[in-house]
């Protein structure tokens, strides 16, 4: 796979770093960076399907929902145990990949980002009619059982999880199979022509990306207590999701969690100035100059920045 | 019965004007304009603005929407899309940022609470047995105008056979001495124009608020999707085919599901005729 000691070292420093975080920030502070923690795990899942294999998702709140409510309901309709449940969640979210996989066999390219757009309509609107003795129907549900107590605890959790996914789907991508899905987004064609079949691959990236998703969904459902509908099916999701990624860096696993903090904390920072959602109106701006700028994101700056010092001073 | 078929009509009309500025870029630029929602809720907004706020007349209100969606398009083509060389997906997600942008922008200007829209064309008129209000009729009437025009536009003149040609083959129409930068301009300008136009409508038919650009473009992408690429015959027979099943489904089966069936018909759609219903086999 190619690791080197500073690939090791990269990783141990970015695990102590946020380890020790706690020591020097307050509560408010670690709220945000559970936020961010959370924008990055689903980020990460955008970046191993779409971001690697060039099928854009529009709907990928749709995943994420499954995850969440399949806990949400089990813990609180059913009073199934946690530790069953989110494992559960990630199940139902890897089978609700699958259906949404089905379409992508078939068309691609703006085709499918609209298909994975209509099912996560489709889902927005089911869920308020369908069962909401179940489901809470408009107005979701509330009083779950949340996993930590207080900041740092929820803090710890969501940084070792986030740092979990992260490292698995770096490693991941790293062996052939990653390179696979890579030149899948280069060129499915080809990929094909060398014999490798393009449907288990993707096949593959639809369900790892499924089930980090589902992971990510139900435990943040279960850090929030709570969870309506139009908070997760909802375009301004998908958005936040998908600028986190290319603001950072698509398809680099480093580059989602570096957007996702930028992006957090960039609405943080706005929040003494503008208050409500016209944040977005700034933030936006700024993801729309920097993706015009380079398309590849905060990752290709540094490095191409480290390239021109490299070459000064050789 | 005669109230669904009424009412069915006139929803449809509404679908149809909204939905052929977003086919146009479709076909044409050949991208997906997921900030075709925000010319809706601008226009609806700039003719809010004019018409209620200032109490300037309705007509200015509309011509002001329009011109202000024109404009739209023209900065959006020559900042956004011509910069990223008109690829599709770079391009579709520029606008999604930049669908985005808008709604902040809308809130910053307006605030976030939905505002009313007076009718603009007020009263109520009784045909058959059933209410239908001026205003929607007014709607309907404008869009069976505004696409005939069009239709004869992209039929008869140079401007609209260019227009065909670069959607049929972009370097085609390059050696036939059509400069598919101009074409792509015009076509823009016109969905811009378009979109803002069908906002006006839109926002009377229902109401004002920062988040009104998602069901309209989710219904410009049905209807897009259902009646395939190039097809302005197309776009309207699908945009009646959503019309009348929303109708249909509101009020024989529930409210809250009105939705559904139109987000299955494209799932379906997409999946057994990618091409969709009306348009060419792309290759």
């Amino acid at each position: 796979m190619g690791l080197r000691w500073y690939h090791a070292a990269f990783w141990g420093l970015f695990a102590l770093g946020l380890l020790l975080l706690p020591q020097v920030a307050s509560g408010g502070t670690l709220r945000t960076f559970i936020f961010a923690n959370y924008v990055a795990i689903f980020a990460i899942s955008w970046d191993v399907l779409s971001g690697r294999t060039g099928y854009i998702s529009f709907g990928h709140p749709l995943l994420i929902g499954f995850g969440a409510y399949t806990t949400a309901i089990l813990t609180k309709r059913f009073d199934v145990p946690v530790e069953i449940s989110i494992p559960l969640a990630v199940l139902v979210t890897m089978i609700g990949g699958l259906l949404i996989l089905l379409p992508a066999l078939r068309i691609k390219g703006s085709y499918f980002a609209l298909v994975t757009l209509a099912f996560m309509e489709v889902m927005y609107q089911l869920v308020q009619v369908i069962r909401p003795d179940l489901t809470g129907g408009t107005r979701g549900m509330s009083g779950l059982t949340t996993l930590t107590r207080g900041a740092e605890n929820g803090y710890y959790l969501s940084s070792a999880l986030m740092l979990v996914i992260a490292i698995g789907a770096w490693l991941l991508m790293r062996t052939r199979i990653g390179t696979a899905l890579s030149a899948i987004g280069m060129n499915e064609e080809s990929v094909r022509g060398s014999g490798l079949s393009t449907t288990r691959l993707k096949t593959f990236a639809f369900l790892t990306s499924a089930a980090i998703a589902g992971l990510g969904g139900a435990f943040y459902v279960h850090y929030l207590g709570s969870l309506a509908p139009r908070a997760i099916f909802d375009i301004n999701f998908v958005f936040t999701i998908i600028v986190a990624v290319l603001i950072g860096g698509a398809s680099t696993i480093v580059g989602p969690i570096i957007g996702a903090f930028f992006m957090v904390f960039l609405l943080e920072y706005l929040r003494p100035w503008l208050p409500g959602p016209e944040r977005y109106f700034v933030y936006g701006a700024i993801a729309l100059v920097l993706y015009m700028v380079q398309p590849k994101g905060i990752v290709a700056i540094l490095q191409s920045a480290r390239a021109r010092m490299k070459g000064r001073t050789a | 019965m005669l109230q669904i078929l009424i009412q069915g009509l006139l929803l449809s009309g509404l679908y149809a004007l909204i939905s052929m500025g977003f086919m146009l870029i479709f076909s044409i630029g050949r991208t997906l304009n997921l900030a075709y929602g925000a010319y809706i809720m601008a226009g609806g907004y700039a003719y809010f603005w004019v018409a209620q706020s200032l109490g300037l007349p309705k007509i200015a209100g509309i011509l002001f929407a329009v011109l202000l969606g024109m404009l739209m398009g023209v900065l959006k083509y020559n900042l956004i899309v011509r910069p990223l060389k008109g690829e599709t997906v770079p391009v579709e997600i520029s606008t999604l940022i930049l669908a985005v942008v808008i709604q902040a922008g809308i809130i910053l200007l307006f605030g976030n609470s939905a505002k009313i829209l007076l009718p603009i064309v007020p009263g109520v008129m009784v045909i058959g047995g059933v209410s239908v209000t001026m205003n929607v009729l007014a709607a309907t009437i404008i869009s069976w105008i505004v696409l005939l025009a069009l239709f004869g536009f992209i039929r008869t003149t140079h401007t609209g056979r260019a227009m065909r040609a670069v959607s049929m083959d972009r370097k085609g129409a390059a050696i036939s001495g059509i400069d598919p930068n101009r074409i792509n301009l015009v076509t823009w300008t016109i969905s811009g124009g378009l979109g803002a136009l069908g906002g006006v409508f839109f926002a009377s038919y229902t109401q004002l608020s920062p988040s009104m650009w998602v069901a309209p473009l989710i219904i410009s992408v049905a209807v897009v999707i259902v009646g395939g690429i190039g097809s302005i015959v197309g776009t309207l027979i699908v945009a009646h085919i959503v019309g009348f099943l929303e109708v249909i489904v509101v009020s024989v089966f529930a409210p809250e599901l009105r939705g559904i069936f139109t987000m299955l018909l494209i799932i379906g759609v997409l999946i057994l005729r990618p091409q969709g219903l009306f348009g060419r086999e792309e290759h």
